[in-house]
């Protein structure tokens, strides 16, 4: 009798295993139940799969980009803001997987451990976020491609807010295209091409070659370039340039962006100090904006020969650049080598990052350079009262037009902002892609 | 050691007699105050509970308040005849069964009046079986003379089960007699602690061993048969809280435990189609739309009502497949708040721990068993039920006690109370009176 009532004592195992399991179940509901309850199986928040009840999404200005009326999702009255802002704001199916409709779900429903959802539910009413960018600023620069598939972003640099990010093609949200799948003009419409695309950089590298020559030949300052036209490698075949520049110093190589002189610079460098430089200026990261993780750029040079390393180092070969991190490089250029990851979600929770991307005395030489191009090759009247600088490129990819690149900033302090242009196939940098972004830079200026 | 006993009894006999004196001037209001003041805070609960089912109910509504006036009525008579008439003095798990009764009752009639008054019937079922199990359990004589039988019928039953059984859900456990249906392996979940806290009294003999092992074998082949798996490993686990009751033999309680993982693993190798059943476990979100379906909603839905629920009537998991049965508990977190859903589970428990201290000082083993076996078998299959939709375990379909729909299960859930409560010697005031003369 004894023995058997004492091996009752079986049962307190088990009822300390359960409690064991609900303190598990309740922590899980402490730390998943944000994304369990916004999930797309909840039928409070989706019709089908489509998002039908959130707070606004409202711009820096406080305009109405999406909200809920009744129980359905309408976006701005204006057309061009709605195709402008689309990748930003996202769709209600959640197709676009880096518009704030995904990526801020969880504060759009107003969601706490307390009460649940229940403040949605009851007031139909969700938490209203605020974006960085200014609707129609986006809609200028939509405006500016012309039609044309690409992407543009401005940011300041000293804060990492993006005023304008707009990618290219896109669609209305209240009157989408049925047949969108099988038409080459929509081809991968679903992705923001600023945060997730990667492109071909082209002239646009020569500032990553810049920093690596600064900091890796001694005599650069001094050292005479002399171009025909092209440059014959070792093992046989040319990199061909724009120009038969002649002799030329490099400050000169820059502002004319001579491949010649470029390609001589990367080959004399080496396949090792291009990527280790490409590397510490954030090629092959991803940058987490605003709960994005953006793509990552490429540069590699394994089992290049020379001629490959040549075109590489103009931007060419393999290399792939996301537009997103070439902002950040015009922005640390402009700002001692050094600049917060941007952002677009006012609220959002983020860790305040500083990248160091360039070393501070290099980026001010580079700074000067990109300076100097401005005002010899495009002028101030582009770019009134804002000190700027920039690069072009001209990226040549097989069988299509070239894309057209500019990235560049303004170096006035109470106007710190850096800008990215690509429109995809588009032609040359100086003639496509400068004046769309002297066009944005000077919306943005009157806008403040 | 002799007399040192005999000296101990007795000394803790003076004791009894001082408590029993000491309750009599002092603490008898108190205790009768407790009690009502339960009861009370109990039906003020269902009350407010019931409230915005009965408002929603449209046409239903005079129906509805019947069952749910009823079901108050029958928990009062309950509370009134048991404390006034049969002398009981400890009513705490007649408490906890009526208060999660109703909250079934009232979840599964907001969900779909037309089950209120079979729940409700279900519910009246289940309180007769724990009044007539307390009084067999009285006696072990009684219990003894009835084993066999018990055992028979159990047996037969899920043999009439396994050729006549129709399949529902994936599980062949349901036999439909006109317009009722029943499931067997709830009753004979009922017999099996019988039988098995019965046969232990009898003799610590190899023989009766042998016999339970197996009619035990029996039954949870039977149930594979059926496949239904949950309520498999639900009798497993009861057979071995019984066997190491009995024995103490924990190594071939162990062997027994291997030999049963081995068979498992032969039987998913063998047949890939069983362990496909579970292919979503720990991964529901990926098979959200297929084997994920009910835990992805349990989930979402009961994280949606937040501490204190979007309110009865206003949930969603309710339309999805299962809801007043399987998934009732993220029904009950979603609308009645995680706070609810979190102290329902708890009460088994706090019923647990109460079933431990009876069975600790309990008149004889069969009741020492009986009543732990029941509270390990509520346990384990509340575990599997409220883990399993919440993807802690893998999803086995089994209900969860007094709350979920079904008229079956809830008589198992009283039977299993009843089987608690009798081995506290304060159910039967006689035998206790003879005990202390």
């Amino acid at each position: 009798m004894n023995t058997v009532t004492k091996r009752a004592y079986v049962l307190l195992a088990i009822i300390l295993a359960f409690i064991a399991g609900v303190s598990v179940l309740g922590a899980e509901f402490a730390l998943k139940g944000e994304t369990w309850a916004t999930s797309r199986v909840n039928g409070h928040l989706y019709s089908g799969n489509e998002v039908k009840i959130a707070g606004k999404i409202l711009d820096r200005n406080g305009v109405v980009l999406a909200e809920t009326e009744g129980s359905k999702r309408v976006f701005n009255s204006d057309k061009t803001v709605r195709m402008a802002t689309l990748h930003t704001v996202g769709d209600t199916y959640g197709y676009i997987s880096s518009g704030a409709h995904t990526v801020c779900r969880d504060m759009l429903t107003g969601y706490s451990f307390v009460d649940g959802i229940y403040t949605l539910i009851n007031t139909g009413e969700g938490k209203d976020i605020s974006l960085t960018i200014d609707a129609n600023l986006c809609a200028e620069a939509y405006n500016a491609l012309g039609g044309k598939k690409g992407a543009i972003g401005v940011y300041n640099y000293k804060t990492g807010e993006i005023v304008c990010m707009v990618s290219a093609p896109t669609y209305d949200p209240e009157n989408k295209p049925a047949d969108m799948d099988s038409k080459d003009e929509y081809e991968a419409v679903y992705m923001n091409r600023f945060l997730n695309g990667l492109f071909t950089p082209g002239s646009t590298f020569k500032t990553v070659t810049t920093v690596a020559a600064i900091e890796n030949l001694s005599d650069i300052q001094n050292r005479e370039f002399n171009c025909t036209g092209e440059l014959g490698t070792a093992q046989g075949g040319k990199i061909i340039c724009n120009k038969t520049h002649g002799k030329i110093d490099f400050g000169t190589a820059f502002t004319k962006s001579c491949n010649s002189a470029y390609a001589e610079m990367g080959i004399a460098m080496g396949a090792d100090t291009l990527e280790s430089t490409a590397s510490s200026i954030g090629f092959g990261r991803s940058f987490n904006v605003s709960g994005v993780n953006t793509a990552k750029s490429r540069f590699s040079l394994d089992g290049a020969v020379e001629i490959d390393i040549g075109w590489a180092s103009i931007g060419q070969y393999t290399t792939l650049i996301n537009p997103l991190h070439l902002m950040m490089v015009a922005g640390s250029v402009a700002s001692d080598g050094s600049t917060p990851v941007p952002y677009f979600v006012v609220d959002k929770k983020r860790e305040e990052v500083t990248e160091q991307l360039i070393k501070k005395s290099t980026a001010s030489q580079v700074r000067t350079m990109m300076r100097n191009n401005v005002i010899n090759n495009y002028g101030d009247a582009l770019f009134p009262d804002m000190s700027f600088g920039g690069k072009t490129g001209t990226a040549q990819v097989a069988g299509e037009a070239s894309h057209a690149w500019f990235m560049g900033f303004s170096g006035d302090e109470n106007f710190p902002y850096a800008i990215v242009v690509l429109v995809e196939n588009g032609g040359g940098g100086s003639d496509v892609a400068v004046p769309i972004a002297s066009k944005v830079m000077k919306e943005l200026k009157n806008s403040l | 050691m002799a007399t040192n006993g005999n000296g101990q009894r007795r000394q803790s006999q003076t004791d009894l007699m001082q408590q029993a004196a000491s309750k009599s001037q002092s603490s008898k209001p108190k205790r009768h105050f407790r009690w009502m003041t339960m009861l009370l805070f109990a039906t003020m609960f269902q009350l407010i509970s019931m409230m915005p089912v009965m408002v929603n109910a449209e046409e239903s509504e005079l129906e509805i308040a019947t069952v749910f006036g009823g079901f108050i009525l029958v928990e009062w008579l309950y509370f009134i005849c048991a404390r006034a008439f049969a002398k009981q003095r400890a009513t705490e798990l007649e408490i906890i069964a009526f208060t999660l009764s109703g909250v079934g009752l009232v979840t599964v009639a907001s969900v779909n009046p037309d089950y209120a008054l079979k729940q409700f019937v279900a519910i009246l079922i289940g309180l007769a079986a724990f009044i007539i199990l307390l009084a067999i359990m009285r006696n072990v004589e009684v219990i003894s003379a009835l084993r066999i039988p018990v055992a028979v019928a159990a047996v037969g039953l899920l043999g009439v089960n396994l050729v006549m059984a129709e399949t529902v859900n994936g599980a062949l456990n349901w036999i439909t007699l006109g317009s009722f249906s029943i499931q067997p392996s709830e009753l004979v979940k009922v017999a099996f602690i019988f039988v098995g806290a019965a046969t232990l009294e009898k003799l610590q003999s190899t023989q009766s061993l042998t016999r339970y092992l197996i009619f035990s074998l029996g039954c949870v082949g039977a149930l594979f048969l059926m496949r239904d798996f949950g309520t498999a490993l639900i009798f497993f686990s009861t057979f071995l809280v019984i066997a190491f009751m009995r024995s103490g033999d924990i190594k071939t309680i162990g062997l027994i435990s291997v030999a049963a993982v081995l068979g498992a693993g032969l039987i998913i190798y063998f047949k890939p189609y069983v362990a496909s059943r579970f292919e979503a476990y720990r991964h529901v979100w990926e098979y959200a739309s297929e084997g994920g379906y009910q835990q992805t909603r349990v989930l979402s839905y009961s994280a949606s009502g937040g501490f204190f629920g979007l309110g009865i009537g206003n949930g969603r998991l309710r339309n999805v497949f299962a809801s007043t049965t399987d998934l009732i508990f993220g029904v009950v977190c979603e609308e009645w708040g995680l706070v609810v859903g979190f102290c329902v589970i708890l009460c088994f428990a706090f019923v647990a721990v109460y079933a431990l201290r009876l069975a600790r000082h309990a008149r004889s083993t069969v009741y020492s068993i009986a009543a732990v076996a029941s509270a390990a078998l509520l346990l384990v299959q509340l575990s599997l039920n409220v883990f399993g939709v919440t993807d802690l375990l893998p999803l086995t379909g089994v209900t969860l006690p007094f709350v979920s729909r079904g008229g079956t299960s809830m008589i198992c859930s009283w039977a299993l109370f009843a089987f608690i409560k009798s081995s506290d010697i304060k159910t039967y005031p006689i035998l206790e009176k003879q005990m202390d003369e």
